[in-house]
């Protein structure tokens, strides 16, 4: 690739690192795994970065493989989890008692499915339409819609979240 | 939901994400594995006859059955044609293996089913067996500034190699190891200028130049891997040289009981780590011309009883340790090839994540990562 190309790489993923990371950190709740991640996104636009810049969004396009991996993560871990024979820790309150609100959030959003919450992050959180979502998400609007509207739901529900005033 | 809640909603998360300090963004590292990715796209498409590949051609190492290791063929005699006028849409070439008839074929971008950006390419007729090979593959064009972007597919007993080329290509010469020298008209093809040849599998390929109306371009010397694929890599203009050719054995024992070994080749097509175990093949390519541009990073990770994992490591770093998943850490110590540190070590079949972290001799990390063995 030529040095003209390389330079704006570097400069698109120095400047798009951060976000990037912490779209995935909402995503994963852990900010090890987030940062993977997010290198594996931007190697994967470096990998075709000729195209990737001539969409005009290169933003978007790592965007979308960040929840894409993160899909592919939660994917393998289920299955990861049927075939351990060791029995499942069992849940205990953070001893540290640092369970704030932060936390609280995180928490919660990992217990929704990977599309319910990528539906939450892109719709609340960087605020696209429901039909920006749609394609990001390669999905009708109206699963946006339905998964969006049981995510909300969940959350409302959630016992941290509840006690923390989201209702 | 209110607007009330929505609002709520998005300062929340704007507040837990904002707690994130993320370390400085690893650009070298990304571009590193980036480049990887991009010689396995272009080698990697490896199937079985008559197998529809999965769409993940990105970024998945080359996996060969290992008990398949191909010998190079000794006689044999190829033929490649360009589509003429009146082709039917689609054709990139047609040809023959030892007098087998082949041609392959692009889906039309978009139909049957194919994702946005993906293009489904199918070989068929008696060279490939009877009922040929399909493969998803990302759409046709120009990769980065390769002269020509080479994807190959193994269809027992032969391969089959297509590439999009740049606009300046003319035409593209292939050298086999019989002293054949093909020469490659690109077809047009759904907006792309492809070429495609093909030869028989462990016939050696020595390398493919392209050409302009001025003159040669550049040449690729590729890696001829053990399951009998030319991988194409690295492109070299006129008078410039590649790697010297080197090889050795970076790492081999037995885990699981089962045996594991891992093999480094470096030369004019980049660097290329093969390994074997669990009764898998599997190798990954990265395109340099300088032994100092490969850095600290894991190459490949492939699961199997055993799986193996490999990588090269920056002239500093003196070990490497590795924890899996359940907690136990070994270290591992690099051996040099050519100039250049490689590293191996083996896997168990799994899908939790296993991490590495790369010392110098103070003890000083020099890179660290993490990786999920395949399944």
């Amino acid at each position: 690739m030529s040095v003209q190309l390389d330079g704006e790489f570097r400069d698109f993923m120095r400047a798009r690192w951060p976000a990037m990371v912490r779209l995935a950190y909402v995503l994963t709740g852990d900010q090890g795994h987030a940062e993977d991640v997010a290198q594996t996104a931007f190697a994967r636009a470096y990998a075709s970065w000729p195209k990737v810049r001539r969409t005009g969004n290169p933003e978007a396009y790592v965007r979308r493989i960040v929840i894409n991996e993160n899909r592919n993560r939660f994917r393998k871990q289920r299955v990861a989890e049927r075939l351990t024979d060791a029995p499942p820790e069992s849940g205990t309150a953070d001893a540290t008692s640092q369970y704030d609100e932060r936390s609280a959030l995180i928490a919660a959003l990992q217990r929704l499915g990977p599309r319910q919450r990528a539906v939450i992050v892109l719709r609340y959180w960087l605020g696209l339409t429901e039909s920006e979502a749609a394609i990001e998400l390669s999905c009708s609007v109206g699963t946006v819609k339905s998964q969006a509207s049981r995510a909300l739901a969940s959350l409302r529900q959630s016992a941290e979240l509840v006690d923390g005033g989201f209702q | 939901m209110s607007i009330d809640d929505q609002h709520d909603l998005y300062e929340r998360l704007d507040r837990a994400v904002g707690a994130i300090t993320p370390r400085a963004a690893p650009v070298e590292g990304a571009m590193r594995r980036g480049r990887g990715m991009r010689l396995r796209r272009r080698s990697a498409v490896a199937a079985g006859v008559a197998a529809v590949v999965a769409a993940a051609v990105l970024a998945v190492p080359a996996l060969r059955q290992a008990t398949t290791r191909t010998p190079a063929a000794a006689r044999y005699t190829v033929t490649v044609q360009a589509p003429g006028p009146h082709a039917p849409a689609g054709l990139i070439a047609s040809g023959t293996v030892n007098g087998k008839s082949w041609q392959l074929v692009a889906g039309r971008p978009g139909t049957d089913g194919i994702p946005r950006g993906q293009e489904q390419i199918r070989v068929s007729g008696a060279a490939v067996g009877q009922t040929g090979l399909t493969a998803q593959v990302p759409a046709l064009g120009p990769d980065g500034t390769a002269p020509v972007s080479f994807t190959g597919m193994s269809a027992m007993p032969t391969q089959v190699q297509f590439g999009a080329v740049q606009a300046d290509v003319s035409y593209v010469t292939v050298r086999l190891g019989n002293g054949t020298v093909l020469t490659l008209h690109p077809a047009r093809v759904y907006g792309a200028r492809v070429v495609a040849f093909a030869t028989p599998l462990g016939a050696t390929v020595v390398s493919a130049t392209a050409h302009s109306r001025q003159g040669d371009i550049a040449t690729a010397i590729p890696f001829n891997d053990p399951g009998g694929m030319a991988s194409f890599g690295t492109w070299l203009r006129p008078g410039q040289h590649g790697l010297a050719r080197a090889s050795g054995r970076i790492g081999s024992g037995s885990y699981l009981g089962g045996a594991w070994s891992a093999t480094a080749y470096l030369g004019p097509w980049g660097a290329c780590l093969e390994a074997e175990g669990g009764g898998t093949n599997v190798g990954s390519c990265v395109d340099t011309t300088s032994v100092s541009g490969l850095g600290t990073n894991v190459m490949f990770w492939a699961g199997g009883v055993p799986g193996v994992a490999g990588g090269s490591a920056d002239a500093s770093v003196v070990r490497i340790a590795v924890t899996s998943p359940d907690g136990k850490t070994v270290q591992v110590h690099p051996v040099m090839v050519g100039g250049v540190k490689f590293f191996a070590f083996p896997l168990s079949k799994g899908l939790r994540p296993w991490k590495w972290t790369a010392y110098d001799s103070s003890g000083k990390v020099v890179a660290a990562g993490t990786g999920t063995p395949d399944s």
